[in-house]
């Protein structure tokens, strides 16, 4: 079973292929039938292989294809599957068929249906390539891959040019993180000798020691690149500008599986960071930085999408934070528990925007409980576990993330409370969306209600978002043990009743006609904050000040001068020479025999002129 | 002569009984389908025979050395050849009225392209390339109708006549200064011949490859090359760029390694400069040409001097020769393929004598299949990964940097970089808009798109999986 | 390093000669010379005899023809004289190999033969369709 594990990404791969050469001939039926089933025909193939490892969990490596081999240079597209690769290639195909599915029905008025499931194919399988690539290269291909397939995704409805610079930002900026992930990625080569990410760990843990300066460097450049991908501060301006793209991409790229991307980066090459305690630190204080900022940020948005775009982020951060603190299998089950909830709450958002004629701003929302009542229980249970309310999956993985980080010596303890004031603040923005939509006066009406291809995937959703929190993933090879000394009593009770709290606080705030929170929010300084959050702590200028405008600047400038001189020149002086010399094929006889003879004498007098000897 | 012997020589005989065969129809009963058979299949059975030899290797008298290295090329002449017959099917189905001959001329051009490749003395050598050229001068004129090729047959026998006289001059002072004719004899005496008259055995050997240069129109003995290519039929200019260049290829290889010409400085210093100026020249001249033929010709020249590069990096290696041997095989076989695929692209679409780049525009909405076998075909040339180009030109810098010659490698990639400039030119040519007189395209005859398309995977297929490939060369 | 050096030097004074030679016959010839332009300077010599007619006149392609074979005929009897100085030594070896040598020849000469080489002025070739229907018409209309 496992030797047939290439077959998982090939399926979507070959699919999105056949889209795209044949879109104009395929009808409607057949173009959903294609991309739906190649990747819900993964995910059975993945669950057998799942299966097949529960009973046997040896790693396996597959070795696909040698390139070439020419001298010692041995290039080659081999896939390692272990416990971790497994969880991310279940999530990936689970989740994605499940969006998959209800993208039939959410895109079905689309003209360039079949364009959409080709991207999303190809996403699919990029995805699934960057978690099964058994060394840094192959996976650095499928990281390109799905941030090239995010750009065509935010960019789909291409006829709204705010919907391109929205792609075109959340490509730069990734970009950005990559080009020192690749920096990375060429220093541990020429510094080990090797980017197989098995050799290379054990190489790096025999040569190095841990608080070398080289490890440190590597960390952090690789560590640019996963908080690119992965939204975090202060690469995470993309993300929230990426929600122009159709609600089921955001639920599959901007959720579930691409943002997680960085996190994966970072538990796949877990050695490395453990030599390195400041890089580890480095990425516990972005995570929770993060986490905050964000969560602040979501508390004041009225762009239902937004503010799902930045309570990602925030959760990112945590899933950060557990890595910073080496809780990684806490940061992987978080990275589960998140995609399943998360995935949930992007379609419920989608449903409602798509019954409600294409409506983002939760304020014109209102009342739809009774309406759309499927999607209001999905959404409910989808903000309880994101809010990590007890007994859905985000109570567990959120809460084994704060416990752990509470045992981190030195500052554990200020890790534990910054992600516990997260914690509350997810808690009343969740809540807030949720009082705010679905109750209260309806202020717009929707004009259908959903089909099965939406409700099912919701629904099986909502069971994982609650069941999800008592799988045991299969990681105890794949990482360190951690030390499982158990807090005191009074942290664990702390950390379940604060999300309560700020369910209570959202409450009082929210829910009704908000009389009591109105009169709060008229004073200057709430305001003035309020804006200040809303617009993303302003970072987005702070870009546009110190990094936008001199490059516009400086390229402008560079316009019509001296570099391009240059290469106008070398490209002159190209053709120059191609008139002389085309001069010279004059079609003439005795000019070719002269041309010989001159070459004739210059290679006898080359050859005899300099004193010779054999060598 | 024992059993053996005939059998290592089973290729030459079959290709020389297809012959007189052929002369024997065309004195029985003229018939162009007939003669097209009896063609085709003396070059299977070649082929066939040389997989019979390819298990036994030895000298045959002191003329001919016939090893796996040289079969294999002959086999992948052979192929040559076959492609040249499948193109030539049609073309002179109309034009000629004795084009029995045409075949006649194929296989004998064919026999001495072989013998070429086998050729361990100067003898072998000047009889293969005289029986390859002279066959060669009437394929290209063959066509009656238009100036052109004519012209280019004419110019090609005259400025062949001047490279033979070279060549045969230069063995003329080999000889005085070794005594001796073989390869393998000239190389093991040089060493004595040198001391006693170094001017002498490096004056011939000067003289002998700059006449070898002529025929792979190494600059600046290149100027031919245009002219003949874009005046002979198409399907002639394929033979012409892949078996004939080919095989004098080989025959310079081995020259150089049996004679040991490598050893001296002095000779590889001028054959750099012949590749350095071929590199540069070639790629420069094709850089805004219009004829797609003569574009096709300027750059042979630079892959030529590509290649000889590998040969002037062979001592240099020390212990890694296998890997420079292995990298001539590999570009020269990734070369001959590519050039097939796009010539016979161009002979399918361009017609026979009017290749220019008109004729080509907006191919991919007209003919996508020939049009994705050019492109293809282009970007192997241009040495693009996935393509044989780019696994023969990487193995050629692999070399070039343990060899470590910084001046050609710079050069090298200098060439590549004017290279790709009008490669891609092509295929945005071909991506453009239909021009108007285009509109109404000719048709391809429905049995030459497989064979276009079979010459595409092919050069995919090297440049994807070129393992086995580089297997088999390696155990040549 | 020095022998090569040596060993140019007496082709340079060669050389050198060589030019100084042509450029003395050339000078001499120029200033003892005498300079007179009239009608007939510059008409070919030819033993007194003023030259009539053109010299590009067309010579019937037969003529090569059998000028070849001549060449390729009497080649092969060079062949056959050098193997019959030898038969006995070569014995059956030689006696078959040259058997094969005058086959391809044989087969030569039949192709050439039934190709109309062997005639003089019209040609008439095997299997030509063309010709023979052109022939054909030529009969009728006559």
């Amino acid at each position: 079973m496992r030797d047939f594990v290439w077959f998982i990404p090939l399926l979507p791969l070959a699919s999105s292929v056949l889209l795209m050469i044949a879109s104009s001939r395929l009808t409607r039926r057949s173009v959903a039938l294609l991309g739906v089933g190649s990747v819900g025909l993964a995910a059975v193939l993945t669950g057998a292989v799942a299966l097949e490892f529960l009973s046997d969990s040896t790693p396996v490596e597959v070795t696909l294809w040698t390139w070439m081999k020419i001298d010692s240079l041995a290039p080659r597209i081999s896939f390692y599957i272990d416990g971790l690769t497994l969880v991310m290639m279940c999530v990936i195909t689970g989740v994605g068929f499940l969006i998959h599915l209800f993208s039939s029905e959410f895109m079905q008025d689309d003209d360039s249906y079949a364009r959409y499931f080709a991207y999303l194919n190809m996403f699919i399988a990029a995805m699934l390539i960057l978690v099964l690539a058994d060394n840094l290269l192959l996976l650095y291909l499928g990281w390109e891959g799905v941030g090239v397939c995010s750009y065509l995704l935010v960019g789909f409805w291409y006829r709204d040019s705010a919907n391109g610079r929205a792609a075109r930002k959340a490509f730069i900026v990734t970009r950005i993180g990559d080009t020192a992930m690749l920096i990375g990625l060429l220093l541990l080569l020429t510094e080990l000798g090797t980017l197989n990410i098995r050799t290379l760990m054990q190489v790096a843990s025999e040569q190095w020691s841990i608080g070398d300066s080289l490890p440190t460097i590597a960390c952090l450049l690789l560590l640019g690149g996963a908080i690119g991908k992965s939204a975090q501060f202060p690469l995470h301006t993309w993300l929230p500008d990426a929600m122009a793209g159709p609600t089921p991409v955001s639920a599959l790229i901007h959720a579930a599986t691409m943002v997680t991307a960085g996190v994966y980066l970072i538990a796949r090459t877990h050695d490395l960071f453990l030599l390195s305690p400041s890089a580890m630190h480095t990425v516990a204080f972005i995570g929770i930085a993060t986490s905050l900022m964000a969560a602040g940020t979501a508390l004041v948005q009225s762009d239902i999408k937004r503010i799902l775009a930045y309570s990602t982020i925030s959760q990112i951060g945590y899933m950060f934070l557990a890595l910073g603190v080496g809780a990684w299998t806490a940061g992987v089950f978080h990275l589960m528990t998140h995609a399943f909830f998360k995935a949930l709450l992007f379609l419920g958002s989608g449903a409602i925007i798509h019954c409600l004629h294409h409506e983002h701003n939760i304020f014109k929302m209102g009342g739809l409980r009774t309406r759309m009542p499927i999607t209001f229980w999905s959404f409910l249970i989808g903000s309880a576990a994101l809010a990590a309310l007890p007994m859905t999956a985000g109570f567990f993985s959120k809460d084994l993330i704060l416990l752990q980080a509470y045992q981190r010596p030195d500052f554990g303890p200020w890790l534990w409370g910054a992600g516990l004031l997260g914690a509350l603040i997810t808690a009343i923005y969740s809540f807030r969306l949720v009082f705010i939509v679905f109750f209260g006066d309806a202020k717009t009406e929707p004009d259908r209600e959903i089909g099965w291809q939406m409700a099912l995937p919701l629904t099986v959703l909502c069971a994982l978002s609650i069941i999800g929190g008592y799988f045991s993933l299969p990681l105890a090879d794949v990482f360190p043990l951690v030390n499982a000394e158990h807090p005191p009593h009074w942290v664990e009770i702390i950390s379940i009743s604060v999300p309560l709290l700020g369910v209570f606080l959202a409450y009082i705030g929210f829910y009704g006609q908000r009389p009591r929170i109105d009169s709060w929010t008229k004073t200057p300084l709430v305001q003035r904050v309020g804006q200040f959050l809303r617009s993303g702590w302003r970072l987005d200028e702070v870009f546009d000040r110190i990094a936008v405008k001199p490059y516009y600047n400086l390229a402008n400038a560079l316009q019509n001068e001296p570099i391009d001189r240059f290469y106008e020149a070398i490209v002159r002086l190209n053709q120059a020479i191609h008139r002389h010399l085309s001069a010279t094929q004059s079609g003439r006889m005795r000019w070719y025999i002269t041309s010989m003879m001159v070459g004739l004498i210059a290679t006898l007098g080359v050859a005899m002129k300099i004193a010779p000897g054999a060598i | 002569m024992n059993s053996d012997q005939l059998l290592v020589l089973s290729p030459i005989i079959s290709l020389s009984l297809t012959a007189l065969i052929l002369m024997i129809q065309a004195s029985i009963k003229r018939d162009h389908r007939i003669a097209w058979w009896i063609s085709t299949l003396g070059l299977l059975t070649t082929l066939l025979s040389i997989y019979s030899a390819s298990n036994f290797s030895q000298d045959v008298g002191p003329l001919l050395k016939v090893d796996a290295w040289g079969l294999w090329f002959s086999a992948l002449l052979i192929f040559c050849a076959l492609i040249t017959l499948a193109l030539s099917r049609d073309i002179f189905h109309t034009q000629a009225d004795t084009k029995e001959e045409y075949y006649l001329l194929l296989i004998l051009s064919t026999l001495g392209a072989v013998v070429l490749v086998q050729a361990a003395h100067t003898a072998s050598l000047l009889l293969g390339m005289e029986l390859m050229g002279i066959a060669l001068y009437a394929m290209i004129a063959f066509p009656k109708s238009g100036d052109l090729p004519l012209e280019a047959a004419v110019k090609y026998l005259v400025l062949s006549a001047c490279a033979s006289a070279m060549l045969l001059f230069g063995f003329a002072l080999l000889y005085g200064a070794t005594g001796d004719l073989s390869f393998a004899g000239m190389g093991a005496k040089a060493a004595s011949g040198y001391l006693n008259n170094p001017l002498l055995v490096l004056a011939g050997a000067a003289i002998v490859l700059a006449g070898m240069g002529f025929k792979l129109s190494l600059v600046p003995f290149h100027m031919w090359t245009p002219d003949v290519y874009q005046g002979a039929p198409t399907a002639v200019t394929t033979f012409l760029a892949t078996l004939s260049k080919g095989a004098m290829f080989v025959a310079m290889v081995r020259l150089i390694l049996d004679g040991q010409l490598y050893r001296y400085e002095s000779l590889m210093n001028a054959l750099s400069v012949v590749a350095v100026a071929s590199m540069l020249v070639g790629n420069w001249l094709a850089l805004r040409q219009q004829q797609i033929k003569r574009l096709i010709a300027y750059s042979s020249t630079a892959h030529f001097g590509y290649l000889l590069v590998a040969i002037i990096a062979l001592p240099h290696l020390g212990d890694t020769q296998q890997l420079g041997r292995a990298a001539i095989s590999f570009y020269l076989v990734a070369y001959i393929v590519t050039t097939l695929a796009a010539l016979t692209v161009i002979a399918n679409v361009g017609g026979e004598e009017d290749s220019d780049m008109q004729a080509f525009d907006g191919l991919f909405w007209r003919h996508p299949a020939q049009a994705i076998t050019l492109a293809v075909a282009m970007l192997s040339f241009a040495g693009i990964p996935l393509t044989a180009g780019f696994m023969g030109k990487f193995y050629l810098i692999t070399l070039t940097l343990n060899a470590q010659l910084w001046l050609l490698l710079g050069t090298l990639m200098i060439g590549s970089a004017i290279a790709i400039y009008y490669y891609l030119r092509v295929i945005f040519t071909m991506s453009a808009e239909p021009h108007q007189l285009n509109k109404g395209s000719p048709t391809v005859l429905g049995w030459r798109n497989p064979v276009a398309l079979l010459l595409m995977l092919a050069v995919l297929a090297i440049g994807s999986w070129p393992q086995p490939l580089i297997d088999l060369i390696g155990r040549l | 390093m020095s022998s090569p050096d040596a060993e140019i030097w007496p082709l340079a004074v060669f050389t050198l000669m060589v030019l100084v030679l042509v450029i003395t016959m050339l000078l001499m010839s120029w200033l003892l010379g005498q300079r007179r332009r009239e009608d007939a300077t510059n008409e070919p010599f030819e033993s007194g005899i003023v030259s009539v007619g053109n010299s590009q006149i067309r010579i019937s392609v037969e003529f090569y023809l059998v000028a070849i074979f001549f060449v390729i005929f009497d080649l092969e009897t060079v062949f056959i004289f050098a193997w019959a100085v030898a038969f006995f030594e070569l014995g059956w070896h030689g006696y078959i190999a040259m058997l094969i040598f005058i086959g391809v020849l044989t087969v030569a000469l039949v192709y050439e033969w039934r190709n109309g080489a062997l005639d003089w002025g019209s040609k008439v070739r095997v299997g030509l369709k063309e010709a023979q229907t052109l022939e054909a018409q030529q009969a009728t209309h006559l």
